[in-house]
Order: structure tokens, then sequence, then C-alpha cells
């Protein structure tokens, strides 16, 4: 295999860890927040890319129906945790799991009523030939959800370090009910959790659907590969959640290079349950905690 | 009447009405319906001791249903194995990738049992279609016969619905059974408090293990009967929705019962299929129903969980305790 051809595997490996590492800081922000793994956060990937499409479709201009899609989603997202979550919030694990795959049951098919069970494809955000790079063609959407993934990282690196609302997310990490004895709105802060994580999905979402189209039943695998990026860089840390999504990606691709195609998505999944398995604190996070 | 005659005598009457069935009607369609019920409510009686006893959560059971009927169909392909050793072939290899996949997750509770059980079932639905040799890839497996007993081929529904009911019913009288003993005392104390039942001297990790490869083996019972009752198999049956839609039944029918998820299983098996019972039943309202099934059976779990946890076994707990009380 000579260079360039490797090169290329990488890049698509980037591209797609770029989009498991958005939907993974989803699982990582309401994680941190609650403590609950959100099974419906790959129904925000969904939303994200349908409603972008349908936003297209009744002439809205791209970029206008690309925030659309997202702040809808940040808002469902928000309803979700008030409507369905809140009430139960201290019950056990398994209650709230329920719910969660609950809501993502009728997202899903929700989505299906109101979008049709086709695929459908989003306009490229910037159209034009590929940018070469070494002999490697980057697409330019490539360059747009890479782009895009680095705003979210260090605004959300800003938001946790620089700002008022950051500190409380983190005191509300820490505990809730130490956070809420020092006056943090924790029940605000777990909303505003539930909204970011449903628009980094959905962001992910609009930004790859003009590569791989997208469709009502895109949400649970790309739920999967997100939830894999966050647990094998360390659930609850971000930058732990990129760095996982980048490496899953690049290992898919690498696997695609080397092995076969057929079993792409198996391999990821397989490596999902190995780090669940065995080093289930991620490769980045520290051992000897008793979360799982 | 007291509770417990009640409790006696209702079981009995069902099961009379089961078996008499076929001498009153011989409907397809309804026999054809009632055998999906028979299936799913032997999965649903292994979720029950899994998710409803030990508290376990499982997103992957469709998987295990899959494994089933793949193990039969390639089996019973040709009449290369008779049906009885197939179907108890599928069953075993069920509860052995149950047990595989249990001694790992051991370490693991409620979300990430949840997400490591989803992961499985994603990695077999990728094999049901990737592994063309044995499962057909997307067209799956079709011409598989039906069940074979010595000299009896069941190759009529009635037959093929008094088979699976048969079969469903002496799995639930045996979870029934199994709920009102030691080891289902075990499996409470350990969805209550996993230290707690250790401290008891209970040995909660092979308990685990056991009850887990119990319900995919009987997943893998099920869909065995599955795949000879229909004939063929493709990967889409297998998927997650299904496993979701199992997980449903429980929730619905309440946790810590048999009767509540058995309730609730008819119930949700049947809503597609209402035509079948209410044969007067205009087609939109039918249609409606199956367009809509998933969004019903989502929001059904979550009002459930949110306005009555305890599910239709709850609501008679709390309303037989009314009555009691007055």
């Amino acid at each position: 295999m000579s260079s360039s051809e490797l090169l290329q595997f990488l890049i698509s490996g980037l591209q797609s860890g770029a989009i498991y590492a958005l939907v993974g800081l989803g699982f990582t922000l309401v994680y941190a927040s609650t403590g609950i793994i959100n099974f419906a956060q790959g129904e925000f990937f969904m939303l994200g890319g349908v409603l972008a499409v349908a936003g297209v479709r009744i002439g809205l201009p791209l970029p206008l129906a690309i925030v659309a899609a997202v702040v809808i989603s940040a808002g469902v997202g928000v309803a979700m945790e008030r409507i369905a979550l809140r009430p139960r919030r201290d019950s056990g694990a398994l209650v709230l799991i329920i719910i969660t795959i609950g809501v993502s049951m009728v997202l899903k098919s929700v989505a299906r009523h109101a979008f049709g069970p086709n695929e459908m494809a989003l306009p490229a955000f910037t159209p034009g030939p590929p940018v070469l790079l070494l002999g490697a063609a980057i697409d330019r959407q490539v360059l747009w959800i890479w782009g895009l993934t680095l705003v979210a990282v260090i605004g959300l690196t800003l938001l946790y370090t620089r700002t008022r609302l950051g500190r409380a997310m983190r005191a509300t990490s820490l505990s809730h009910d130490a956070a809420r004895l020092m006056g943090i709105d924790t029940a605000g802060v777990v909303m505003i959790s539930f909204g970011l994580a449903a628009a980094l999905g959905a962001l992910g979402g609009a930004a790859v659907a003009p590569l791989t189209q997208t469709a009502f039943d895109a949400g649970a695998r790309a739920g999967l590969k997100g939830f894999a990026a966050a647990i094998l860089g360390g659930l609850g840390n971000p930058i732990a959640a990129v760095l996982g999504g980048l490496v899953l990606g690049v290992l898919e691709s690498l696997s695609v290079a080397f092995i076969s195609s057929t079993y792409k998505d198996a391999i990821s999944l397989v490596l999902l349950l190995a780090v669940l398995f065995l080093r289930p604190q991620g490769l980045l996070g520290k051992s000897g905690r008793e979360k799982v | 009447m007291s509770r417990r005659l009640v409790g006696t005598i209702a079981p009995v009457l069902a099961v009379m009405v089961v078996l008499a069935l076929p001498l009153v009607t011989t409907d397809r369609y309804l026999f054809k319906v009632l055998t999906f019920v028979g299936l799913n409510l032997i999965v649903v009686a292994g979720l029950a001791l899994l998710f409803g006893y030990a508290g376990q959560i499982s997103l992957g059971h469709a998987a295990f249903f899959g494994i089933g009927a793949y193990t039969v169909g390639y089996l019973t392909a040709d009449g290369a194995v008779p049906w009885l050793i197939a179907t108890l072939a599928a069953t075993v290899l069920a509860a052995l990738v149950g047990f595989t996949l249990a001694l790992p997750m051991l370490r693991l509770k409620g979300h990430y049992l949840g997400m490591a059980t989803l992961g499985f079932s994603e990695i077999m639905t990728v094999l049901f279609v990737e592994a063309r040799g044995i499962t057909g890839g997307n067209d799956g497996l079709r011409g598989i016969p039906y069940p074979v007993l010595g000299p009896f081929k069941i190759a009529t529904p009635g037959g093929v619905y008094l088979l699976v009911w048969i079969t469903a019913i002496i799995v639930l009288v045996l979870a029934g059974n199994l709920v009102r003993t030691r080891p289902g005392r075990a499996l409470r104390a350990l969805h209550g408090a996993e230290l707690g039942a250790q401290a008891c001297g209970i040995d909660t990790g092979r308990l685990r293990v056991q009850v887990f490869a119990l319900s995919a083996g009987l997943a893998g019972l099920a869909g065995a009967l599955y795949a000879s009752s229909v004939g063929y198999v493709s990967p889409t049956t297998f998927s997650l929705e299904f496993s979701v839609l199992l997980v449903a039944m429980i929730v619905l029918g309440g946790t810590g019962s048999i009767a509540g998820p058995v309730a609730a299983c008819v119930g949700l098996t049947l809503l597609p299929y209402v035509d079948a019972l209410i044969p007067g039943l205009p087609r939109e309202a039918v249609s409606f129903l199956q367009d809509w099934e998933a969004d019903i059976a989502g929001i059904v779990m979550i009002l459930v969980l949110l306005f009555a946890p305890g599910g239709v076994a709850g609501l008679i707990r709390s309303m037989t305790r009314a009555g009691d009380s007055r």
C-alpha cells in the first residue's frame, strides 16, 4: 500500500472519528452532570441530519436549515429531560435507562412518520472539488466536519474552564448535593447538559449527512459508536471523548485497509466490548472508581 | 374468593382455553398470530427472570432469538438433522453464547450492561448479514421444514400453534415454580441489594451468569420454534426493535412478576394484529396500529415508568390490597 493510500484511509478514519467524537461528547456531558447514559443520544444525531434536510426541502437556505436543526434538536433534548427524566431523577439506573430507550424509540418512530423511510441527502456545505494533500484527496465536507468538531471542542473547553456555568457544571459532576448547597442551580445545569449534548449530536448528524446520507434509523449505530468513543477515552472527560472518537475512527478505517470492509462495524463494537470488559474506565480514566 | 384461589384457577382456565381453541376454530390467521404470542411468551419468561427478578437489563435478546432461528434453519435444511435435535442444539447454543457473554459482563451493571448487550446484539446483526455461508446474508434462509416429532409432521397452523403454546406453558410453569423457590428468592435478593445477597451466602456472580444463560437459552428456543413455524429467517427480524419491544413487555407487565409480563406480552404482541381477534375491525384502524406500534410501545414504556412503575402487576397488587383492607 502506498503512503498516499494510507493517508487516504487515515483521513477517512479521522472524518468518521470526528463524528464519533461529537456524539461521544454528548454522552460525556450528560454522564458528567447526571450519571446517566442517554440511550437516545444517537437519535439526536439522526434528528440533526433529517431536520436539516427537511429545512432545505421547505426552502430554507442551507446554513439556516442547519442552525434550525441543531436548535430544534437541543430543544427536544431539553424537553426530554424536563418531561421524561426529571420526575424520576431519584430512581435507579434501570428506570432511567429504560426511559431513555423509550424516548429513543419514540423519536426514531416519529421521524419515520414525519420524514419517510427513505435515505435523504443534504447538499454539501461548500460544493467544490476535493482538496489535494500529498496525493490524498480530502472532500471539502470533511474539512467542515473537522472544523466544526474543533470549534465544538474549543467552545466546550472554554465553557468548562472560563465561565461560571462551566464551573457550575463541573461542580455538579463532582457532587450534586454539594453543588446545590453552594447555591448552584443543579437542575438547570442538568437541563443545559441535555440541550448541549443534543446540539452536539445534531451538529454531527448534519455535518456528515452530505457525505453519507441520513435516514430515520441512522441513530442507533451512531449512538453506539459515539458511546464507544466516550468509553474508549474515559467517560465524563470531554477531551478523552474526542480522543476516543478519533482513535476509534482511525482503527476502523485501518481495519478496512488491512483486514476487510465487511466487518468494519463489528470491529468497533468488539473494541467497545473489549474496553468495557477489560478497562471500563477508558484509556485516560483513573482506575479503581466504583462507577461501573 | 381468596386471591390464592384466583391465582390457581385463572392459569388453569387459561390453559384449557388455549388447548381447546383448535377444536372451535380453524382460522389460519388467528393461529399464526397466536403462535407469535406464544413465541414471545417463551422469551418473556426468561426476560422476566433476568430483568424483572434479578434486575439485569438486556438489549440483546433478539440476537439470541436469532441464534436459535439460524441454528435450526441451518441444521434442518435438506432434513440433515432431525427437528428435535436441531431445536435442542439451538437452545443449548444460545445458552452457551449467553453464558460466554455473561462471564465478562459480571463486572458491569446498569447502563454499562445495557450498552454491552446492545453492542453484542449489533455485532450479531452484522454477523447475520455478513456470514453468508451460514445465514444466507440479506436474503436469509428459506424452505425450513416444519417440526417433525417422531412419526408426526406438525405442518398445520393449528398444530404449530399447539406445539408453541404447550412449550410456552411448560416454560411459564417452570419459571413460576422457580421464582417461588430458593433460586427465585436469591434472584430477588440480588435485585434488592447485591452486597446484602452476598452477605447471605448467595454466590451472586454465579447466579447472574446462570440466569443470563437461562434467559438466552429460552430466547434461542423461541427462535428455533419460530424458524420451523414460519419456514424462513431473515436478519431484519432480529433487530434492536425486537429487543426493545421485549423489554417494553417486562416494563409494562411489571418487575418481580411472571403474570404481569405475560399479560403485557399478550397485549403488545396482539396490538398490531387485533384484526385477528376482532374480525370486523376497519382496515385503517389496523394499519394505523401497525404503523404506530413502536411509538405506542415507547410512549407506554415512558408513561408506565413515570406514573405506574409497578406496571400491570403493580396495579393489580395495589387493587387487591385496597380490596383486602375494606
